[in-house]
């Protein structure tokens, strides 16, 4: 081997270990898999696939807010759940009493409306939210999401309370769960590319600055608030995307998609692939929806074994997943990224 | 309009919960403000030593005559041994949160909810447990009241009298109170920091054991309370200002009231009308209605 091939092949490891180089790969290989799920025997795998990209997308843009702005939500579901209702809502207005299927315009119009409602649901919380940071943020999203799933669960009239919507089946060829699955993943690839240019504008850049001080970046003229509402509403609105596939997935939605547990589910995928890393919340939502789909078959005590998982994580790799795999990658390259170096780069949180 | 044994009876099933929620909000508000953790699993701690409560007043009272003696040493029992589940879980888990951001610590006692919730599960399965206490109601103001609010509500006012009088005119409270405004400055006194953390995380789950203790009888234990009382008690600490005793005894005693009358409006509701105050105390006050400014 000449010096200058394991330069290179040093290169190659510092670049995957700093920063957000690890996302990319990543992302490759999730969606080659994810192409491939269908060949597995049984409808079982695909369904848990679908939930996996829709939750991934959800958890994705929970980290909008919290891996890239530095805040943490216990109230974002209450803009999946929104979502999902406008969507939900609109599929039975649709529908009617009559019978037969829901035509392909009236089924794409429904889902095209889930996420601006959300959208604008965000716009009205965000505002008051983004005046506040850390454990009052935390909080003000909380008591307002659970504010919103009360609404839901109240107002029987136009939301069917507790009871949910139910039937909400999608147009014939979405009725297929393969076809539906490729759907899902068409819409969620493409959210997610839309994220990264997102994330890697000025605008995401400012995000960054603002998670890392934000009276620093107040001082360079930037409107922080402004900028935090904005990521908000663009959260929000992500949000709103997943929970719009979610009713025609699951065939019905029900209060609890706006409660705090939904929220809950958005860190829990968030902290275990990774919230330092763009993709690491999907590759959380593989994690935690395959394992949940697989000890529930098993077990009732889930909120045991997730317990557990995430106390190991938290104590052992509090980067998540990606993050153990960065800090490793970094480790085995001759050059350690140095305190002063990580510093310098705004995106390098690292393992903390 | 409903009548005045209603509104009676509502006021003091209020000022009961309040007073549980003062006891458990108190150690919650105390944690956060000595070591910046915000325990999400206090309340399931409480939910856990309810459940203890009530396991040793039932082993009690096969062996002696059911009564309210028996729930001394029940209520003793559970309180200590929650003390020394406290100090272990500090020890082991907590104490490796304290450089750790926020949202880890959340993560970390949220864990704890979930462990400890299935773990009671496991221990005790699905059923609801409460003490049945023989008691025959007393007169009081016209209508008749289970005398066991009145116990509460003067067992309530001790604590909170006792935990104010240990914080302002005890030599280790002031070292208490010192540590919520500046942890460099009391070490640098050379008072042991890490004992006063464990001390005060251990004090704070044996107040909410006491708390679960002597509301045992009044308030089946039932799987998933912990989560409606933890977030209530979020509710106190904001709404009262973290750090505040006296802020976080009027929330209490606010919370406890209105959720108790929200109850006969708008049954599903109650929560939702608590988390109108606290979106309308954050936007107002963010450091609450009793917190400094300086705090937030």
């Amino acid at each position: 081997m000449t010096p200058r091939d394991s330069n290179v092949r040093a290169n190659w490891r510092i670049r995957l270990a700093t920063g957000d180089g690890l996302s990319l790969p990543v992302v490759l290989l999730l969606f080659v898999g994810f192409l491939l799920v269908p060949l597995l025997p049984g409808r079982f795998w695909i369904i848990v696939a679908t939930e996996i990209l829709i939750l991934g997308l959800f958890a994705m843009s929970f980290n909008l807010l919290h891996g890239y702005m530095g805040q943490i939500s216990f109230g974002h579901a209450a803009f999946f759940g929104i979502g999902a209702y406008a969507t939900g809502l609109l599929m039975r207005y649709f529908k009617g009493t009559g019978a037969g299927d829901l035509g392909y315009f009236e089924f794409f119009f429904s889902l095209l409306a889930g996420p601006p409602v959300a959208a604008l649901g965000a716009l009205v919380v965000g505002f008051f939210c983004v005046r506040l940071t850390g454990i009052y943020f935390a909080i003000l999203t909380l008591a307002f999401g659970e504010l919103l799933y009360y609404i839901v669960f109240s107002w029987y009239s136009f939301t069917k309370g507790d009871d949910g919507v139910q039937g909400l089946l999608p147009p014939a060829l979405f009725q297929n769960a393969i076809n539906f699955y490729y759907f899902t993943l068409l819409v969620v690839a493409l959210a997610v590319c839309l994220m990264w240019r997102i994330v890697n504008s000025p605008f995401g850049y400012i995000l960054r600055t603002i998670r890392d001080n934000q009276r620093r970046t107040a001082f360079l003229g930037i409107n922080v608030r402004a900028h935090m509402l904005a990521n908000f509403v663009i959260a929000g609105a992500f949000a709103g995307v997943a929970g719009a596939l979610w009713g025609p997935f699951q065939r019905s939605i029900a209060p609890g998609l706006l409660g705090w547990e939904q929220s809950g589910i958005a860190v829990f995928m968030a902290l275990i692939g990774g919230a330092k890393l763009f993709i690491g919340p999907m590759l959380g939502s593989v994690v935690y929806t395959f394992l949940h789909a697989w000890v529930t078959i098993y077990t009732v005590y889930w909120p045991l074994t997730i317990g557990l998982i995430i106390l190991a994580i938290v104590i052992f790799a509090p980067g998540g997943l990606l993050g153990l795999v960065k800090e490793r990658l970094g480790a085995r390259s001759k050059r350690p990224t140095s305190p002063e170096q990580s510093a310098a780069t705004p995106e390098t949180g690292g393992a903390q | 309009m409903p009548d005045l044994n209603v509104i009676l009876l509502q006021l003091f099933a209020g000022l009961s919960r309040g007073m549980v929620l003062f006891l458990l909000s108190a150690g919650l508000s105390l944690i956060f403000g000595v070591m910046n953790v915000l325990n999400f699993a206090h309340a399931t701690f409480w939910l856990f030593a309810g459940y203890v409560t009530v396991t040793i007043y039932s082993y009690l009272a096969e062996m002696f005559e059911p009564g309210f003696v028996l729930l001394v040493p029940a209520v003793i029992g559970a309180t200590a041994l929650m003390v020394v589940l406290g100090l272990v879980v500090e020890r082991f888990l907590i104490r490796r949160m304290y450089n750790r951001e926020l949202p880890e610590q959340l993560l970390l006692t949220f864990a704890l909810v979930l462990i400890i919730g299935d773990g009671i599960k496991l221990i005790w399965g699905v059923q609801n447990r409460r003490i049945f206490l023989p008691v025959t109601p007393v007169e009081a103001f016209g209508v008749f009241i289970n005398p066991y609010y009145f116990f509460i509500i003067g067992a309530g006012l001790t604590v909170a009298i006792g935990l104010w009088a240990f914080l302002h005119l005890t030599k280790y409270g002031k070292i208490v109170r010192a540590a919520v405004f500046s942890r460099d400055m009391v070490s640098a006194l050379g008072i042991p920091i890490p004992m006063i953390y464990a001390g005060v995380f251990a004090a704070g789950i044996g107040i909410a054991a006491f708390a679960a203790g002597i509301f045992s009888p009044l308030l089946p234990m039932a799987l998933g309370t912990d989560i409606a009382i933890i977030i209530q008690c979020f509710a106190v600490v904001v709404i009262g200002g973290f750090g505040s005793i006296l802020g976080t005894f009027v929330a209490s005693l606010l919370v406890g009231i209105v959720y108790s009358f929200s109850i006969l409006i708008w049954p599903d509701g109650a929560l939702a009308i608590i988390f109108l105050i606290v979106i309308a105390v954050l936007i107002w006050r963010p450091w609450g209605l009793f917190g400094t400014e300086l705090r937030t």
